[in-house]
């Protein structure tokens, strides 16, 4: 018989079949829960967090953002550090895994009327596919706790890869 | 004696179990190979080329199609790019037709048509390429995506994520084969 230790061992390499390998193109999240996006408003700054689902990444020099109305955005946003990747084809690369704060100096145009953050983003998973950019708006209001992102818009119009390539 | 039995009949098993997990979570579960029609609108939906002018997928019937959907800006679409055209070269005489749906700006694709020496016609669009894509089962939009297309209209397989030559050619070999009816 085997006995509970070999047992247990059994189940240990079992899993281990099942879990230590990247996920597959058939797991993928949509990019709204691969790139979840929520903000609040902090002392006249936005503050911007992207959690990032474990397996994807997003590019550093991709993200864009604008605030409506335009005269709310008073400086540039702040991005922390990322971390490098090799690509292949890109050379050194930062991107971001985990969680990633933005901070966006921003002035409210009364003390009680909300602004619209858009961010453009984007990414790809680890399972070697990437998202075509894409689009979120948040409505911050002062006084309000984190806001999640509303739907996203639709992707791939022209708009999105200008905003990428920082076209106006 | 006994024991020595029974070691190697738990080395068996955990063996076994280990390759059971990694056959089933590497198999290939972002390939799809259901028979069936491609979607006639997306067929006909007409998109603009690095050439200048405007073309659909039916513009290509009868032959063996393999439709990539890519951007300059994805790293796997790039990586798989030079045994498509690797293939296109061997296998465009006997009727297989490679065509890149490209969700990209215009002078990037054109631009990387160039670099890589692409020999198959490219069609470049934004949301409405997206939509394509999506028709043919990539609810995600996600890149790369590739479809195959026998000479009758009927979509064997697609794949999101990168492929490859050895992968694709057993099937489009096959359906070279094959006549038009």
């Amino acid at each position: 018989m085997i006995g509970p230790r070999n047992r247990a061992f059994l189940l240990f390499a079992a899993v281990l079949g099942l879990a230590d390998l990247p996920a597959t193109a058939a797991d993928l999240l949509p990019a709204g829960q691969a790139f979840a996006l929520a903000g609040r408003l902090d002392q006249g700054r936005a503050v911007l967090r992207y959690r990032i689902a474990d397996g994807y990444y997003l590019y550093r020099d991709k993200l864009r953002f604008t605030v409506a109305p335009t005269a709310a955005l008073t400086g540039k946003p702040t991005l922390p550090k990322g971390r490098m990747k090799d690509d292949e084809f890109f050379g050194r690369v930062e991107i971001y895994r985990g969680e990633v704060v933005i901070r966006l100096p921003v002035r409210t145009p009364a003390p009680t009327e909300p602004i619209v953050v858009t961010a453009v983003s984007q990414g790809c998973a680890d399972a070697g596919v990437c998202y075509p950019p894409q689009q979120v708006s948040l409505t911050l209001r002062p006084g309000q706790p984190e806001t999640a992102a509303d739907s996203p818009a639709p992707q791939g119009r022209r708009s999105l890869l200008d905003a990428l390539d920082g076209k106006p | 004696m006994q024991k020595a039995k029974q070691g190697f009949l738990f080395a068996a098993v955990a063996m076994a179990a280990l390759a059971a997990g990694l056959f089933f979570r590497s198999s290939d579960e972002h390939v799809t190979t259901t028979v069936q029609p491609a979607p006639a609108g997306v067929m006909a939906t007409a998109l603009s080329t690095t050439e200048g002018g405007k073309a659909k997928l039916d513009d290509w019937k009868g032959k063996v199609l393999v439709v990539n959907f890519w951007a300059t800006w994805c790293a796997p679409c790039r990586k798989e790019i030079p045994e498509f055209v690797r293939m296109q070269s061997r296998l465009g005489g006997d009727g297989l037709q490679f065509i890149g749906i490209a969700i990209d700006e215009m002078d990037k694709v054109q631009a990387y048509a160039r670099e890589a020496g692409i020999n198959y016609p490219l069609l470049v669009g934004e949301i409405d390429a997206v939509e394509v894509s999506r028709a043919f089962g990539n609810e995600m939009g996600a890149l790369p995506f590739t479809v195959i297309i026998d000479r009758t209209g009927q979509v064997v397989r697609t794949e999101l994520g990168g492929t490859n030559e050895a992968r694709l050619a057993p099937v489009v070999e096959a359906l070279l084969k094959t006549p038009a009816s």
